[in-house]
């Protein structure tokens, strides 16, 4: 059984690789990374920034929530919106504090359109993953990894080693309480002393 | 003065046509779920990013403000904008006790460019976590596992 596992954990960690199709409408001249994602397509392209919630309801505060709303981006070309579903930095952030800094504003992102149905059922669309952004005009582009700034800020009590991620007090908080399987702590401990 | 005031108006309506949107009263049953892991498949395929074996990852993303979203029974996913009239779902907090659970949630539902949306209002059952498939997966990722 745990060969199993092992064998469906290992085939699914694979098959980003194999789902990759690289190029879409907007990859021209994109100087996007390449994660290997289901679905991938580099993208760079014109959009004004806005959060997800103003954009579909008119409930638009003048900084975007702040960092603290999902953000999209409504694409000039097609006036189609995009979820920005993460940042480029490969460390379990979102971009909302950057994309933020420019709501209501015109800029050039590029990126990654994320998802593919045939893998994952359920989704409509593709997600973006944004990895730079700048000001229409403008020459500087900018990284989307400004949240593990904004979080020191945030929880300067949490400094330490390891990423930021372990030592997110919500997140410990949350451990502490109900496991790292969220099943209760002897749900853990069973587990970890079956395979251990 | 009237002119100029509905000239803004079609100005506000072209940069952001989900203004005229309305939204639909949905009542669903699913799994908060990280979808940045279960759209791009960096940790694995659909049934390993879900769960109890991937909570711990779930909770990561949902801190970094990475959106949640509402995975159905039929495959469907409702991206979550509001949690409880809550709008600041991506703090890194309001969602980190939900995250994984199997419940059933009320709101407003929006849909735009293939994307569906859930304003949720009321969490009206919280089954917890019901999918145990850390007993065929293990911590995804693997480095979610205590003292990794």
């Amino acid at each position: 059984m745990k060969r199993i596992a092992l064998l469906l954990a290992f085939s699914a960690l694979a098959a980003p690789a194999l789902a990759q199709d690289g190029e879409g409408p907007y990859s021209a001249n994109s100087e996007a990374k390449s994660w290997s994602l289901f679905g991938e397509e580099k993208a760079r392209f014109e959009a004004k920034v806005t959060d997800a919630l103003c954009a579909l309801t008119g409930d638009c505060p003048a900084d975007c929530g702040a960092g603290e709303r999902p953000m999209a981006v409504i694409r000039k070309d097609d006036n189609k919106m995009l979820l920005v579903n993460k940042s480029g930095a490969p460390n379990f952030t979102a971009a909302n504090y950057r994309l933020s800094e420019f709501c209501n504003q015109d800029v050039e992102v590029d990126g990654l359109l994320v998802g593919d149905p045939d893998l994952t059922p359920g989704i409509g669309a593709k997600v973006y993953q944004v990895q730079l952004i700048r000001a229409v005009g403008s020459e500087e582009w900018l990284k989307t990894n400004l949240y593990t700034k904004q979080w020191a800020e945030r929880y300067p009590e949490a400094k330490g080693k390891g990423p930021w991620f372990k030592r997110d007090p919500n997140v410990k908080a949350e451990i502490e309480k109900n496991g790292y399987f969220g099943l209760g702590l002897d749900a853990d401990k069973a587990w970890l002393e079956e395979n251990q | 003065m009237l002119r100029t005031l509905l000239a803004a108006g079609a100005l506000a309506l072209s940069a952001f046509p989900g203004l005229a949107a309305n939204g639909e009263r949905v009542t669903v049953t699913g799994e908060v779920i990280d979808s940045w892991c279960y759209y791009s498949g960096v940790m694995g395929g659909p049934d390993a990013v879900t769960g109890s074996a991937h909570h711990t990852c779930a909770l990561w993303c949902a801190a970094g403000g990475i959106p949640v979203g509402l995975l159905t029974e039929e495959g469907k996913i409702y991206m979550v904008l509001k949690w409880a009239n809550n709008d600041k779902v991506a703090d890194g907090k309001t969602m980190l006790s939900v995250q994984s659970h199997q419940l059933v949630a009320d709101g407003i539902h929006y849909e735009r460019d293939g994307i569906d949306y859930i304003l949720v209002e009321e969490v009206s059952s919280d089954e917890g976590i019901t999918l145990h498939n850390h007993e065929d997966y293990g911590f995804v990722p693997p480095f979610a596992q205590p003292g990794q």
